[in-house]
């Protein structure tokens, strides 16, 4: 056993049984000042604005209207939707009443949801509008013990008449009748509630089997977002928070739904998914978090955009982002620049950075998060030029956050040091093991999945492949299960390559493979339709659909390119020397992504078995039959050929 | 019961060249009535004929009762018939906000003088619109090119804000020019919601020119099939698409 990297002694703070859960906290900030804006929602074009007293308003009637309906404590309620207000709402509604939230994914397909509803008993489900109300109202005789479908957008079912479906304000006037008949009531249904309730139960996005729902306490949503927003220095600071991750996920349940109640953010609503980018211009948000794709895709639009711009302005961005790149290396190698550096990157910084910043909406960012995917350590330096600071940290549903970047101390190739609350262990076989004061309280109805997580001496393990360095920051190089092995007993990490392919602007996705009999490694390639696209049309490359584009000599060529690139950096066994560019883009429809995005490697290797055989053998093209499945269930199949191509040193 | 617009042996020529040959139609309320046929076969010199681009040379047209026959367009607009175009008819140079602003400008109470100062109830006859216009941009899912000039969207998105355009004018009758040509089978499926929400929310009747009979199948109440200036049939979309003379003029042959 390696050494136990064991963080000082540290005492949990105690909990405060007045402020146990957060809908004691919403109570707290309702009582003490109703008129501060709580959160913020674009509708018809403008921001408007909800109290602490209209979110306790809303949450104290919703709750009571789901209680007049039949709602117990320790009930569940599936929440499916954008988000919204709403969301939040009916969250600390179920919660007010001793129930669970259970979050489901916009986009999942009805089977999916059915799932979701049926495997966490939910009694009632709160839905966003029509499209999500259709799902359910197709499985809806498949889910006897859901008793109510409330919906908050009513566009679209104006003539619905199902008996099983209700508008959120109709509850809300249930509510209110109810609150008349039973004055003090939501009071003691607050007050009954304690810190090992359950609050929410998130299902993991199943990287591997079924969803398992990972059940989080009051306890931990409080004490946990206490601690982790003191430790980067944000707690009550009024700091402004843009929501759209999705809030089935966890991560968007601690710096959404409990950052807002125990440290004191402002959350703001977009008005639609596509309308983030501007929202967020608007808001200027303080803290964010942008999942790891998104950071690379913020950095191709950016790439790309300057592609498009005058010949001034890319002459501008292009002398003084080599300034800022090289100041960011010093602050990563923990150098402090001279002065020459620092007035040469103030006056790249008002030149250019600024208002690239302002026009990405992040002015006036302070705290700066990603996680859920490997994060290229190029794109950590890339913002790092422009005075960001992205903290990966490291975490999952389950374990909560275990190590986090501190101020200063940011290098792209780690996850930070261990956070005060946890310890962290290596295996023989280099697992990452955590114990934590803040974790889950297990899967939901699966006490033996629960058992399975933990070794003898009580350790979690985390299935993720990684090491501690000599400075004490975490390193997570992969998925235990996804070490790939070679023939003559070498390994390799698909995602390493993978990450770093993906930085490319004409490279969306790739999955790179290799086995133990093969001896050498082959990349399965998404070609990024925008980019390479805009690249065709500026070269006068005529092409008709995705799949003509990925096969023209000339795309295949600069993914050559690119490859060859990362190539340089690998061990000589870990190159890959040869390559297709697919004929479709992976697909969370087609289960190939998962909800949050992240390719499903066995799922998919599987899926393109044949291909990648193929990959390995003699031919020059494949002909590949793909059957996809369309947002509404229908299926189509598409066949074609794609070339095989080799990369030679 | 009345029928909201009624046309009456519409003759139309230009020249030697008939165009429309005695036709007769009506729109009840709250009905979705399209317009079929191959190309060529008077569909839009129809639409012409109803909201008076074109001046029929015979026969007439009742909109409520009100003969609207050899009325000018503006005035035709303004007794609520709207339109949209087969090839689409913005102001290119301004956002889809402002053109769906300037939709209202035929609904406005007070005249240049009092808008240049800009006050009181001018001020908030402003706000008045502006909500109408935002009811609009919800409905259609315009949100997130509120601001962007017209000029610059793709075709899909440009169709729906003419359709947005054509709402703003508050119609109590619209005309749709094939509104999905030109749109991949998902835009076609958008348009298509977007058309039965605004029939089943605003219950404004619709008249729609198409060529996809699948379309038309999906989400018109009734179907008239013009040929070489001729109404050759009219019922429902199924008897319509059963008829053998519409199979033979339009179905049977190529398309395009």
């Amino acid at each position: 056993m390696t050494a136990d990297h064991l963080a000082d002694k540290y005492q949990p703070p105690p909990l405060d049984p007045d402020v146990d859960t957060l809908p004691k906290w919403l109570r707290k900030h309702y009582q003490e000042h109703p008129d501060q804006v709580a959160m913020r929602d674009k509708d018809r074009g403008i921001w408007q604005r909800y109290t602490w007293r209209e979110y306790y308003e809303k949450v104290k009637f919703f709750c009571l209207g789901l209680v007049s309906m039949g709602l117990e404590r320790g009930d569940k309620i599936s929440i499916l939707g954008e988000n919204k207000p709403e969301w939040y709402w009916a969250e600390l509604a179920v919660q007010s009443a001793g129930g669970a939230a259970v979050g489901i994914f916009a986009d999942c397909i009805p089977s999916e949801v059915k799932y979701y509803v049926e495997h966490s008993d939910s009694t009632f489900v709160v839905v966003h509008d029509q499209e999500q109300a259709d799902k359910l109202l197709e499985i809806k005789d498949e889910l006897p013990q859901v008793r109510r479908v409330i919906y908050w957008d009513e566009k679209g079912l104006w003539s619905y008449n199902d008996p099983i479906l209700m508008s959120f304000d109709e509850v809300l006037e249930l509510g209110r009748r109810y609150d008349r008949d039973h004055p003090g009531l939501f009071d003691e249904l607050v007050d009954a509630g304690k810190g090992e309730d359950i609050a929410v139960i998130c299902y993991t996005s199943g990287t591997t089997g079924l969803p398992k729902g990972a059940m989080l306490s009051q306890a931990y949503e409080v004490l946990s977002l206490t601690e982790w927003s003191k430790l980067d220095n944000w707690h009550r600071k009024g700091y402004e928070y843009l929501s759209f991750i999705p809030p089935a996920w966890s991560t968007e349940q601690a710096l959404g739904i409990s950052a807002s109640l125990v440290a004191g953010t402002v959350v703001n609503f977009p008005e639609e998914p596509e309308t983030v980018q501007e929202n967020i211009r608007e808001i200027g948000p303080e803290v964010l978090f942008y999942g790891a794709k998104l950071w690379e895709s913020v950095n191709r639009i950016v790439q790309a955009k300057m592609i498009d711009s005058t010949y001034l302005r890319r002459l501008i961005y292009r002398t003084f982002l080599p300034v800022g790149l090289k100041v960011a290396d010093m602050y990563i190698e923990g150098k402090r620049p001279a002065l020459g550096w620092k007035l040469l990157y103030t006056l790249a910084y008002q030149a250019v950075f600024r208002s690239l910043r302002d026009r990405l909406g992040l002015s006036r960012v302070k705290v700066i998060y990603s996680a859920g995917g490997a994060l290229s350590p190029e794109i950590i330096r890339y913002f790092k030029a422009l005075g960001i600071e992205i903290k990966l940290f490291y975490g999952s549903t389950e374990m909560g956050i275990i190590s986090n970047p501190r101020d200063g101390e940011i290098r792209p190739e780690t996850s930070g040091r261990i956070v005060p609350w946890a310890r962290v262990k290596i295996s023989e076989e280099g697992e990452i093991l955590v114990k934590s004061h803040f974790m889950y309280s297990g899967y939901y109805k699966n006490p033996e999945a629960t058992r399975k997580k933990l070794d003898q001496e009580g350790w979690y393990c985390s299935d993720d492949f990684g090491h501690v360095d000599e400075h004490g920051h975490l390193i997570v190089i992969d998925r235990m299960e996804d070490l790939k092995p070679l023939a003559g007993g070498k390994k390799f990490s698909p995602q390493y390559a993978e990450v770093r392919l993906r930085f490319s602007p004409y490279i969306k996705d790739v999955l790179v493979v290799g086995g133990e009999n093969r001896t050498f490694v082959s990349a399965l390639v998404n070609i990024d339709i925008e980019n390479m696209g805009r690249y065709a049309e500026a070269n006068r490359i005529p092409y008709t659909t995705f799949t003509d584009l990925s096969q023209k000599p000339e795309v295949i060529e600069i993914i050559k390119q690119e490859i060859v690139k990362i190539n340089q950096t690998l061990p000589e066994h870990a190159r890959i020397r040869r390559f297709v560019n697919l004929h479709k883009e992976f697909d969370a429809d087609e289960a190939e992504l998962t909800r949050t995005r992240k390719l499903r490697r066995s799922f998919v290797e599987q899926k393109y078995g044949d291909l990648i055989n193929a990959l390995y053998g003699e031919r020059d093209q494949i002909a590949v039959e793909a059957p996809i499945t369309y947002q509404d269930g229908r299926t189509g199949v598409i066949k074609t050929e794609i070339k095989v191509n080799r990369i030679d040193e | 019961m009345a029928h909201v617009l009624e046309a009456k042996q519409i003759e139309l020529h230009f020249g030697g060249l008939q165009v429309l040959a005695g036709i007769d139609f009506h729109v009840d309320e709250g009905e979705i009535v399209a317009v079929i046929g191959p190309n060529g076969a008077g569909k839009t010199s129809f639409m012409n004929c109803i909201n008076g681009f074109y001046r029929p040379q015979g026969g007439q047209i009742l909109f409520k009762g009100k003969d609207i026959t050899r009325l000018p367009p503006y005035k035709i607009a303004a007794y609520g018939i709207s339109r949209t175009f087969q090839n689409i008819e913005l102001y290119t140079g301004l956002s889809t906000l402002d053109n769906l602003m300037a939709a209202r400008h035929i609904l406005l109470k007070r005249g240049a003088f009092w808008n240049f100062i800009y006050f009181g109830p001018t001020r908030r006859e402003e706000v008045k619109h502006r909500e109408v216009v935002e009811d609009i941009i919800d409905l259609l899912e315009l949100e997130s090119i509120r601001k962007s000039i017209v000029g610059q969207l793709p075709y899909g998105q440009r169709k729906r804000v003419e359709l947005g355009r054509a709402l703003a004018t508050e119609p109590q009758l619209l005309l749709l020019d094939e509104p999905m040509t030109g749109m991949n089978v998902e835009e076609k499926e958008d348009m298509a919601r977007f058309i039965l929400d605004i029939a089943e929310l605003k219950k404004i009747p619709m008249v729609l020119v198409e060529h996809d009979m699948e379309v038309v199948s999906d989400i018109s109440d009734r179907a008239v099939v013009l040929d070489f200036g001729r109404k050759i049939a009219e019922g429902s979309p199924d008897e319509v698409k059963k008829n053998p003379d519409v199979i033979r003029a339009y179905l049977g042959a190529e398309e395009e």
